[in-house]
């Protein structure tokens, strides 16, 4: 069995520190998996769980939010809020014997474009290894 | 259905070389919702934004994605340009295909894909994109200053201009705790003189209303739109309009009754810096009323109580000693300190010339203040030299800055949060000193942290530079279109967005039970739409269809 | 009769204090001129990783302010700009400036990066403290606003004869031209704000410190540029020789002596550099060698306490002598203690808090504002009006005054927007 398995990987990233991050990575030339799919949001506090479970229920193989460190978010407190609502989510998702390990949380500010490189890198590894998801995927009405 | 209008930009061979552009063409056309499908070599030039705003009005295309570089780099660029075209700038979308996809995938076909799919997610977000508009309120660009102490008069005077009204709300009568001083950093120069002459300057300002013996009751409104009460001694009711709010009570020094070793309050002779300076007489003498033959001055009491150093005290020290030597050449003083702080360019040369005056130093680890035959002695444990006494007449403790004692009413009152420390909370150490969150609310002085009157004048005029940026007579305040919306059939009144929001942007409507955005204050995150139960809140231009038509493109 | 003062305000300097002066003004309404001398701007602050007291990423927080600058219709930033003749007085200011040639078109250039590769000169990289080589053709750093590079033309082969066009034949935007010459430009204003910073004194000077650039004692910008995400190493502490430290001693006060001044922000950034260590580094021994402790500011004494728990050596000095040993670890540190006893230790990695000193050429911008400097050289201001120099309608603001924190910085960026607006109405 050849393994071409090409994961589809979401990534919301926040405006002021990861979607910089991700653009200085591109500045740099630092490889980023073609896999991934970013979607940007003001701040990662934007990132509703029902978009994490939405994304995993219509197949997504890996889903990872990144936003600013601790103390640097550009709204003084939104990533406390994600970071709790990715701890519930993780939570559930266990709870439902779904997959939280395609789920991922990463704080990554804007100077670290080789670590955005590298994140997202590692989750695409990782999501590799886990495989397809499988989910019984809801088909699209249209 | 909205004519939708594509244009990939090939940014000379940064995207070209590496995206198939035609193959995305062709791939695109096949869809119908796209009215039209074009290359530019370089959208962003001169050259090409002209070719793009000719290519809208042309084609009478309503929404617009353009597949280039980040939007971090020409978004703003192109909104420009559909504004110039005609259309709102709001119904644009940017995809990134050069930082975030050509620049970082060197497979071709791996970027190609990736491409299409980002485009194909953006024509189906724009689909949803909503006409925006920044509003604009006018706004008031008066000024409430609550606080007649020193930082309070000095932004009065800072702000007070023609067009622009000026309230200095005072408790008592004006001044604050200059007028307990005698002498002032940084050159020793008359604490009465200046202080008076501040006074003076803001009596004789007509911009300027005073209402001393007067309280603050409440305070309604936001920034550039605030009402206060306040009522008088004789409970006279007055009500002050303002566009901003600032908070510039004076602080307070920390009073050591608890630290036993200092023998505060137990035994004679023992004052805070304060209080020293307060006393009236000019001469240099004990409770009993004898002259003062000699002086220690401990630094850096209650330090560790505090958990933080108050800046001020080691010169502040030096300050006190001169002043009493220069009044009783025959006391001789000694100093007791842990560290030197001088964070002045000024202080080394202070330090030196205070030692000049013969004036000691000794520095110490531990330190015990004791009653010995109606003196005080202290006793140090210093570093080289354990267990030094030294028999003194007086002892003044340089205890450190604390918070206004009614700090944590103001900021209940205002909507600030308290800091660790008790001050008020700035809204960023770095960037926002002297702003907090609730936005129009501005603090300085001992609401904003320990200092001593150089600070408190720097932080009243950043304040007037703050205020007189902001709310400029005769123009409109600029509001962020990007706001938090709220749908009042499906909200159920919970408040969970109330708690959320860091900027105090969302009330609860008490009558109607349900949430109202106040779109001066609020500033874009999106963290109400998530924590929503109802799906009644939602954030423009990030909403949840918005998001989720590119989620599903990406996922089909 | 007074004539109506001229609106618009010169700022000079594009670091922290002139980002953020600029700003306020340019909401008020007003026009600025933002003249900044390098190809980049954002001064100093962008030199580090992250910044005291909360270790906030200084870029993360200066970039949406670049961005702002960069696309606000009030300011016009002049970079490779300096002020060279001003005439006037508050009110009504004639400033002719000097605008160095870039050699490449901000317009044209989309900063893709396609002329560094085949220019043939490699020469020090001064941003980055010489511890990493740039083309003649360069950007200061990655990430460096504005985004587009400048040609070092002393460096560059066509200033020695020869006709190299590698750089221009590589550019697909038609952006470069070496025809370039320098331009001048005459503004009239009605305000200057003076923001130029600081550099970091010149410890060469004084033997005693062991500063050679060869071994390893570091200065603290080069420090900064070792941990820096987007420097010379990716952000890994590392020794001359590419080796992981084990050791480190961060040495306070130097100049402190001979300059009679405290430098205000060192102890806390030394403090930061025991944070960065101790985070990066296993098993590292921090050293810190202090005569004062110097952190006042509502977060310092807790951000200082929670390093220092880490395992901080304090060691309190009243002297000492750096030297590279021969041997291993290669950094002896000789001193004498608050008991006067004289010890002695040996550390892989040293590092220097330099004393701050006002930027380069900063008696010759006083001479031509006609401005006093103090005895330090560093511009005079009144003491109770902290950002007033010594003629009206001219203010100086962040560390071109004195040396001081980020905070304040900002406070006296505040002051002077309020006092340029109000010392322009009418």
């Amino acid at each position: 069995m050849t393994d071409t398995f090409e994961p589809t990987i979401i990534g919301f990233l926040c405006n002021w520190c990861s979607y910089a991050a991700a653009d200085l990575a591109g500045n740099n030339k630092f490889d980023v998996p073609a896999t991934l799919q970013t979607i940007r949001v003001m701040c990662s506090s934007r990132v509703d769980p029902v978009f994490l479970l939405s994304a995993y229920l219509h197949g997504a193989d890996g889903i990872l939010i990144a936003g600013c460190h601790p103390g640097d978010c550009h709204y003084q407190t939104g990533n406390y809020y994600t970071r709790r609502r990715f701890a519930l989510l993780h939570k559930i998702l266990e709870t439902f014997d779904l997959d939280p390990q395609r789920f991922r949380l990463s704080w990554i500010s804007a100077s670290e474009g080789q670590r955005f490189s590298q994140v997202t890198k590692d989750f695409a590894e990782h999501i590799k290894k886990l495989g397809p998801n499988s989910v019984n995927k809801k088909p699209f009405t249209e | 259905m909205s004519k939708i209008g594509l244009y990939l930009c090939k940014c000379g061979p940064n995207i070209a070389e590496v995206i198939d552009l035609d193959s995305i063409v062709q791939s695109i056309s096949q869809d119908k919702t796209v009215a039209g499908v074009q290359i530019h070599n370089l959208l962003c030039s001169e050259d090409g934004k002209k070719f793009l705003a000719e290519s809208i009005k042309k084609n009478e295309f309503e929404r617009i994605v353009i597949a280039a570089c980040s939007p971090k780099q020409h978004e703003a660029t192109f909104m420009q340009v559909l504004s110039s075209a005609g259309l709102n700038p709001y119904m644009m979308q940017l995809v990134n295909i050069r930082e975030q996809c050509a620049w970082v995938t060197p497979d071709k076909n791996a970027a190609t894909a990736k491409a299409l799919t980002c485009i194909r997610a953006a024509i189906n977000r724009v689909k949803y994109h909503a006409l925006l508009e920044k509003k604009e309120i006018e706004c008031d660009p008066g000024v409430i200053i609550i606080g007649g102490s020193i930082t309070g008069l000095e932004t009065a005077l800072r702000t007070a201009q023609h067009d622009r009204k000026v309230y200095l709300v005072e408790e008592t009568t004006l001044g604050g705790r200059i007028k307990n001083m005698r002498v002032l950093l940084p050159l020793m120069a008359s604490a009465r003189e200046i202080l008076q002459a501040k006074i003076d300057a803001v009596r004789n300002n007509k911009h300027i209303e005073i209402l001393e013996n007067c309280t603050i009751d409440d305070i309604l409104g936001f920034f550039g739109n605030f009402v206060a009460h306040v009522h008088a001694q004789d409970k006279k009711e007055h009500e002050l309009k303002a566009g901003a709010v600032v908070l510039a009570l004076d602080a307070q020094q920390f009073t050591p009754t608890g630290l036993s070793s200092f023998g505060y309050g137990q035994i004679e002779n023992v004052f805070t810096a304060a209080e020293f300076e307060a006393l009236s007489s000019d001469k240099v003498v004990t409770k009993s009323g004898k002259p003062a033959d000699s002086v220690a001055i401990i630094h850096c009491v209650g330090r560790k109580q505090l958990g933080y150093c108050s800046k001020i005290c080691c010169a502040n020290s030096m300050k006190i000693a001169r002043d009493i030597v220069s009044r009783s050449s025959g006391t001789k003083v000694i100093q007791f300190y842990k560290d030197l702080c001088l964070p002045d360019k000024s202080y080394d040369r202070f330090y030196e010339e205070t030692q000049s005056k013969g004036i000691q130093f000794i520095r110490y680890n531990e330190i015990e203040i004791e009653q010995k035959d109606g003196h005080v002695a202290v006793k140090v444990n210093s570093p080289g030299d354990e267990g030094i006494k030294i028999t003194v007449d007086m002892i003044i403790l340089s205890t450190g800055i604390t918070p206004p004692s009614r700090a944590a009413e103001f900021a209940r009152m205002f909507n600030v949060p308290i800091d660790e420390y008790g001050f008020l909370k700035q809204e960023h150490t770095i960037l926002e000193p002297v702003s907090t969150i609730t936005e129009g609310v501005f603090i300085c002085g001992g609401m904003y942290g320990p200092g001593d009157i150089t600070d408190s004048l720097a932080q009243a005029g950043a304040v007037a530079g703050k205020i007189l940026s902001s709310l400029v007579p005769g123009k409109l305040l600029e509001l962020e279109a990007k706001t938090s919306t709220v749908s009042e059939t499906m909200c159920m009144g919970c408040g969970a967005c109330v708690d959320i929001c860091a900027y105090g942007a969302v009330k609860l409507d008490q009558n109607k039970n349900i949430s109202v955005v106040n779109e001066v204050l609020c500033r874009g995150c999106g963290n109400c739409a998530s924590v929503c139960p109802s799906g009644a809140a939602g954030h423009r231009h990030f909403t949840t269809r918005q998001i989720a038509q590119e989620m599903i493109q990406i996922l089909k | 009769m007074t004539t109506e003062k001229n609106k618009k305000i010169l700022v000079i300097g594009a670091g922290l204090a002139g980002i953020e002066a600029s700003l306020l003004l340019a909401k008020a309404g007003r026009q600025v001129y933002l003249v900044e001398k390098e190809s980049y701007f954002g001064g100093a602050a962008i030199k580090s990783e992250e910044v005291t007291p909360n270790m906030e990423c200084a870029t993360c927080m200066l970039a949406p302010k670049q961005s702002d600058i960069l696309e606000n219709k009030n300011i016009k930033l002049l970079t490779l700009s300096e002020v060279i003749d001003v005439n006037g007085e508050a009110g009504d200011f004639t400033v002719r400036i000097k605008k160095r040639a870039r050699y490449v078109s901000i317009e044209n250039c989309i900063g893709c990066g396609a002329c560094f590769e085949p220019c043939p000169v490699s020469t020090p990289n001064e941003f980055e403290e010489e511890l990493s080589k740039r083309k003649a053709i360069y950007v200061a750093c990655a990430g460096a606003l504005p985004n587009a590079p400048v040609i070092d033309m002393e460096n560059c082969l066509r200033s020695k004869g020869e006709d190299c066009k590698l750089c221009k034949e590589a550019c697909m935007f038609d952006a470069i031209s070496y025809e370039d010459k320098d331009e001048e430009m005459t503004v009239n204003v009605g305000a200057v704000i003076i923001a130029t910073g600081y550099k970091l004194g010149d410890i060469g000077q004084f033997p005693q410190y062991g500063y050679d650039k060869k071994s390893n004692i570091y200065s603290a910008f080069e420090f900064e540029r070792l941990r820096a995400s987007n420097g010379p190493t990716s952000g890994t502490i590392q020794m001359r020789d590419g080796q992981k430290p084990k050791s480190i001693g961060l040495v306070h006060c130097v100049g402190r002596d001979e300059k009679k001044y405290c430098s205000q922000v060192c102890c806390m950034y030394l403090t930061k550099f025991a944070h960065y260590a101790f985070e990066q580094l296993e098993n590292i021994k921090v050293y810190q060698f202090y005569r004062e402790l110097t952190i006042p500011g509502k977060g310092s004494q807790k951000f200082s306490h929670e390093v220092k728990a880490k395992g901080v050596e304090m060691l309190r000095i009243k002297s000492l002598v750096i030297s590279p040993n021969g041997s291993d670890p290669p950094v002896k540190i000789e001193y004498q203690n608050e008991k006067s006893e004289k010890k002695a230790i040996d550390l892989d990695m040293v590092i220097l808090a330099p004393f701050i000193e006002p930027y380069p050429d900063t008696d010759r911008l006083a001479r031509l504002l006609q401005i006093e400097l103090d005895d330090f050289g560093f511009i005079k201001t009144a003491p109770y009006d902290s950002v007033a120099t010594s003629r009206p309608g001219i203010f100086a603001i962040g560390c071109i005054q004195s040396p001081m924190s980020m905070s304040d910085t900002t406070i006296q960026a505040h002051i002077a927007a309020g006092q340029a607006l109000a010392s322009t109405e009418g």
